[in-house]
C-alpha cells in the first residue's frame, strides 16, 4: 500500500493538509474550537485544538517526506542498475 | 540617564554586538560572486533554512502586535497558528521545483523564474516593483518597532530615530559583509534568542499575575462571561467578524508561500531533501506562538491599560518594576524579532531590484561583481529609504503593512504557471497580475466597496484569475484556428 508506486501516500497527506486548513483556518474551528475554560495544561480547548492539529501535521509530514525519500533512493538504484546494465543509456 | 537605563542600554547593545560578531563570521566561506552573495553559493545547510526561515516569519509585528491582538480580540488571533500551519505546505512541493529549475538555468529570483519561465522580461519589472513596495513598509514598521521598543523601555532616554538607526546600521554593516549567510547565521542567533526570551516571559508573566496559565484563564471566562459561546470565544461578538478569520488565514496563507524574500530561499539551499525537511520541521517553529498568545492573554485583566494595544507587553514589564536586567533581556528578544526579519528584506528587496528589475526586466548587462556591487549599494539605500519613511511617517505603519499580503498574494496564480503550467501566456499572467493588484489596492483604499467583508486580496484574486482565464482563452483561440 505504501510502496514507491503506490498513490496512496499521496492521497492521504492531501486529505490530511486539507482536512488540517479546514479545520484549523477554515469553519472546522468555529465548530470545533469553541471553549474559553482551561483543558489540558491549563490552556483552552480553542487552543489545544490548533495545536493538536500542528502535532499532526508535523507527523504526516516527517512520514511523508521518509516515503519521499524511500520513493528517490528507489529511483536512484533503478538508475543505477539500469546504467549498468546498459552503458550506452546511462547519462 | 537613570542607571537602569543605563543597564537596559547596555544589554541591549551587548545583544547587538552579538549579532554583528556573528554576521561579520557568518560570510566568511562563500564566493566573491552574485550567486555566493544573494543565494549563498546554493549551499544552505537545514540548520540554518530552518532559522532562516522561522526567524524571518516572526518579526517585531509578532512579538508586539500578536499579544496585541490576543489582548484585545482574543481567540481570533489563533489564526495566525492557523496559516503559519499550513501555509508552508505548498513549498514543499513548489520549493524543491524551483530549486530544480534554479540549479539548471541560474535563477536566483522568485520574479526572474517566472518571468523566464513565460517568456517575459517585463513581467520580473512588474513583481519587482510590487515586492519592493511592499517590502518597504515592511522594513520601516521593523526600523520604528526598534526604536519604540529601546525608546519605552529605556524610559525616553534614548530617542526612536537613535534607538531603530543603531540596531540597522548593525544590520546594514553585516548584509553588506557577508550577504544572505550574514542573515542566515544571525537568524540562528536571534531565533534561539527570542524563542528562549518568548518562552521565559510567555510563562512567567501568568504565573506571576494570576497564579499560572489555567487560572489565568479561569479568571479571564470568570471575568467576561459575555463572551463564552460566541464562535471566537474570548473575543467581543462583532469584533472580529468570522469571513475576517477565514479570508485573513486564507490570504496570509497564500502569501505566507509566495513572500519573494521566503521563496528566494528555494534558490539557496544545498539540495531539495533540505528544503523538504525545513518544511517539515518548520511547525515546530510555531510553538513558539504560544508563549506569545499567553503574554497578550495575560494583559487582559492587567490593573492598567497599555496606551496602545500593541505596546501590552512593555507596558505590563514597566509596570512591574523588574529588574533592570531583566527589562533589557526582552529588549534584546523584541530586537532579534525585529532584525530577523529586517534583515532578510533588505538583502531579498536590494537582490530584486538588481536582478529583476535592471537586469531581467529593462535587459541591462552586468558582470558578476558589478552585480554584487549594485545589490550593495541598494541595501544601503533601501535601508535609508526605510528608516527615512520610519522617521517621517507619524500614521500607523500597521495598516500600511497589513495590505502588503493582499498584493503578494497575487503572485500565486504566475507562480503556479512558471512551476506547474504547460501554456505559459506571459502577457496574460502579466495583465493578471496587475488587475489583481490594482483591485486590491483599489478595495484597501475604499473599503466601502469590498462586499460582505472579505479580504481584498480574496477579490484581487478572483479579478486576476478572471482575466487570467478569459486572455488565456482569447489568446488561444486564433492558434486553434490556424
Amino acid at each position: 500500500m505504501f510502496g514507491v508506486r503506490s498513490r496512496v501516500p499521496h492521497v492521504l497527506f492531501a486529505l490530511h493538509s486539507s482536512v488540517a486548513a479546514w479545520c484549523v483556518v477554515g469553519p472546522g474551528y468555529r465548530w470545533w474550537g469553541a471553549s474559553a475554560r482551561p483543558f489540558v495544561f491549563g490552556l483552552p480547548w480553542s487552543l489545544v485544538w490548533p495545536l493538536i492539529w500542528l502535532a499532526l501535521v508535523f507527523a504526516s509530514l516527517l512520514a511523508y517526506e521518509r516515503w519521499t525519500r524511500k520513493v528517490e533512493d528507489a529511483n536512484e538504484r533503478a538508475a543505477q542498475a539500469d546504467g549498468a546494465r546498459n552503458p550506452a543509456s546511462a547519462p | 540617564m537613570s542607571p537602569d537605563a543605563w543597564i537596559v542600554s547596555t544589554v541591549a547593545l551587548a545583544y547587538l554586538a552579538g549579532c554583528l560578531w556573528v554576521g561579520m563570521r557568518g560570510g566568511a566561506g562563500a564566493s566573491d560572486s552574485a550567486v555566493g552573495y544573494v543565494a549563498g553559493d546554493r549551499a544552505l545547510g537545514p540548520l540554518v533554512m530552518y532559522f532562516i526561515v522561522g526567524a524571518t516569519v516572526f518579526s517585531a509585528f509578532s512579538f508586539l502586535a500578536t499579544p496585541g491582538l490576543a489582548y484585545t480580540s482574543g481567540a481570533a488571533v489563533f489564526y495566525v497558528l492557523g496559516y503559519g500551519l499550513v501555509g508552508f505546505i505548498p513549498f514543499y512541493f513548489l520549493g524543491p521545483r524551483a530549486a530544480r529549475l534554479g540549479r539548471a538555468h541560474g535563477y536566483i529570483t522568485q520574479a526572474e523564474m517566472v518571468a523566464h519561465r513565460c517568456s517575459h522580461a517585463p513581467l520580473a519589472g512588474t513583481m519587482a516593483l510590487v515586492s519592493v513596495l511592499s517590502f518597504v513598509p515592511y522594513l520601516a514598521l521593523q526600523i520604528k518597532g526598534a526604536g519604540l521598543v529601546v525608546n519605552r523601555l529605556t524610559e525616553g532616554n534614548v530617542p526612536e530615530w537613535l534607538g531603530g538607526g543603531v540596531c540597522y546600521a548593525v544590520v546594514l554593516a553585516y548584509v553588506l559583509k557577508s550577504g544572505v549567510l550574514g542573515v542566515g547565521w544571525t537568524n540562528v542567533f536571534q531565533g534561539v534568542l527570542m524563542m528562549a526570551l518568548a518562552w521565559a516571559f510567555g510563562l512567567w508573566l501568568p504565573y506571576k499575575l494570576y497564579g499560572g496559565v489555567g487560572p489565568m484563564f479561569e479568571q479571564i471566562a470568570a471575568a467576561k462571561p459575555e463572551v463564552e459561546g460566541g464562535a471566537l470565544f474570548l473575543s467581543a461578538p462583532g469584533a472580529k467578524s468570522w469571513s475576517w478569520f477565514l479570508t485573513s488565514g486564507v490570504i496570509s496563507t497564500i502569501g505566507f508561500v509566495c513572500w519573494p524574500h521566503l521563496f528566494m530561499k528555494a534558490f539557496s539551499a544545498r539540495d531539495e531533501r533540505t528544503l523538504r525537511r525545513t518544511v517539515v520541521f518548520y511547525p515546530t517553529f510555531m510553538i513558539f506562538l504560544v508563549p506569545i498568545f499567553l503574554i497578550g492573554f495575560a494583559g487582559v485583566l492587567f490593573p492598567t491599560p497599555p496606551p496602545k494595544p500593541e505596546q501590552v507587553l512593555p507596558h505590563m514589564l514597566m509596570s512591574l518594576e523588574l529588574p533592570a536586567f531583566v527589562v533589557g533581556l526582552f529588549c534584546a528578544g523584541a530586537l532579534a524579532a525585529g532584525m530577523s526579519t529586517g534583515d532578510a528584506i533588505v538583502h531579498a528587496s536590494a537582490s530584486i531590484l538588481v536582478r529583476d528589475g535592471w537586469i531581467t526586466a529593462l535587459g541591462r548587462k552586468l558582470s558578476s561583481n558589478q552585480e554584487r556591487r549594485a545589490v550593495r549599494v541598494l541595501v544601503v539605500v533601501l535601508t535609508l529609504a526605510s528608516y527615512a519613511l520610519a522617521i517621517a511617517y507619524q500614521g500607523d505603519l500597521v495598516s500600511l503593512l497589513l495590505y502588503a499580503y493582499g498584493p503578494i498574494a497575487q503572485f500565486l496564480p504566475g507562480l503556479l504557471i512558471a512551476l506547474c503550467g504547460r501554456r505559459r501566456d506571459g502577457p496574460a499572467v502579466h495583465a493578471a497580475l496587475v488587475a489583481g493588484v490594482a483591485v486590491c489596492v483599489g478595495l484597501k483604499l475604499f473599503p466601502q466597496f469590498a462586499p460582505w467583508g472579505l479580504h481584498e486580496g480574496v477579490w484581487g484574486l478572483v479579478a486576476n484569475l478572471a482575466t487570467l482565464g478569459a486572455l488565456s482563452a482569447l489568446r488561444s483561440q486564433p492558434k486553434r484556428t490556424e
